[in-house]
């Protein structure tokens, strides 16, 4: 096998047996964030829309780079905007303008509570 | 109420803007509440129902187990409908199996391949579950990471690892301590840490 | 396939598990490329079927691209003794991996 096709054949994902440091006993509470990303995948499951295991794949074809780099829900979310375009439920314009809203109603709110 | 202002409100108060995720997060989630194909008040429930189950959860099942043999006996042959007989409903399709600890077999509970936990009745996983030393390492050399954790099992007694991959998820019943009959159960219970049901400590007194 | 003695009903394919607690088998030694299950760790390995899980459920290989239902088989839990994954491995011999596996994934050994 050339090791192109190896790495095509292994996911990411798939370490059992790879060799790993101590394990660190690390845990954080959820940010609200989280967890509404969280409730949304337990919802999105419930119906259909991104079942569990969709939502499994669409993590791992974001590829090792960004699997490492991003943390565990924002992997989720990544994935989530990528199925659902792929699905043609949003496009990527849809999220893109919505983000800004989104962006400037925050930042607009937050220079607010700074002010008083 | 607009279904969004609770979280602004939230962020305001901690003076900290929503980063780039928290973002995308909030316009996924508006947009397919605007396209009615997920309503507000699922995703409001929904954060509710995971806030209502943690290790509390599978303490009680635990403690049941331990007084109860009838029981104990239902909940090693479908962990499913023995948590629901204590009231603790499933909100997903996985099946439950419970790994009962004795004298000769050691179980503990691992997904190499993501982070498959039994989230219904332990709520959710600590990061160090989901990380890549105990992925990796749970299932090549466990005895080595539970001694990481201070657990060290003697070489006569069998490690059996549960690697999570399709619809079953695992809870590890543990060995009841030593000096504990005269503990009601409810201080049985509380004995009960969501890392013995992972399955790397024992219960202690 | 001989009709079933007593009754002579034919079972519809699939729908009756392969393979029974006790069984011997392996882990095919296939490779795919796409969505996957089967950790690499297992592939090509002996083991013996613990438990047959019930009930038949979805080839999780195909929910990950959508399939929400439809063409249900077993799953099984299989018991494969940790020397058999790791040649190296240093603990005791009884020690040992339990598994869940889809019935596609698994041939008689």
């Amino acid at each position: 096998m050339t090791s192109t096709e190896n790495l095509l054949k292994t996911l990411p994902n798939d370490i059992g047996g790879l060799s790993a440091e101590r394990v660190e006993r690390v845990e954080h509470q959820l940010k609200p964030w989280e967890k509404r990303c969280h409730a949304l995948a337990d919802v999105l499951d419930f119906h259909k829309i991104i079942n569990t295991e969709e939502k499994r794949r669409g993590v791992e074809a974001l590829g090792s780079e960004l699997i490492s780099k991003l943390t565990y829900y924002e992997r989720w979310i990544a994935a989530f905007a990528n199925i659902l375009f792929q699905k043609q439920i949003l496009t990527p314009e849809d999220l893109a303008q919505k983000m800004d809203e989104v962006a400037t109603r925050d930042g607009a709110l937050s220079q607010r509570a700074s002010e008083t | 109420m607009h279904p969004h202002e609770h979280e602004h409100a939230d962020q305001s108060q901690s003076g900290e803007s929503p980063g780039y995720y928290e973002i995308m997060e909030t316009a996924v989630r508006e947009l397919l509440i605007e396209r009615r194909l997920i309503d507000a008040g699922e995703i409001r429930r929904q954060i509710e129902v995971l806030d209502s189950r943690t290790p509390a959860l599978g303490a009680k099942v635990v403690a049941r187990a331990w007084v109860d043999p009838a029981f104990r006996g239902r909940l090693l042959a479908d962990g499913r409908a023995a948590c629901e007989e204590l009231g603790i409903s499933f909100y997903d399709d996985t099946r439950l199996i419970v790994l009962e600890n004795t004298d000769a077999v050691h179980n503990l509970i691992v997904c190499t391949l993501c982070s498959c936990y039994p989230r219904p009745v332990l709520g959710l996983p600590p990061d160090w579950y989901k990380l890549k030393p105990y992925r990796a390492r749970a299932v090549r050399e466990p005895r080595a990471v539970l001694a990481e954790f201070g657990t060290v099992i003697p070489d006569n007694i069998e490690i059996r690892v549960s690697d999570s991959t399709a619809q079953v998820r695992y809870l590890v019943l543990p060995k009841r301590p030593e000096d504990t009959e005269a503990l009601d159960e409810t201080q049985l219970a509380a004995l009960v840490t969501r890392d013995a049901m992972i399955g790397v400590v024992p219960v202690t007194l | 396939m001989n009709p079933n003695s007593v009754t002579g009903i034919v079972p519809a394919l699939h729908r009756t598990p392969l393979f029974a607690a006790g069984d011997l088998i392996r882990v095919a030694a296939r490779f795919p490329i796409g969505h996957y299950r089967v950790p690499n760790y297992v592939r090509g390995k002996m083991g013996t079927i613990e438990q047959v899980i019930e009930p038949r459920a979805v080839n999780n290989e195909e929910e990950g691209f959508g399939r929400n239902a439809g063409s249900s088989r077993h799953y099984y839990r299989i018991a494969i003794p940790l020397t058999s994954l790791w040649p190296d491995y240093a603990g005791p011999t009884q020690d040992g991996l339990r598994i869940e596996v889809f019935e596609t994934w698994l041939e008689g050994a």
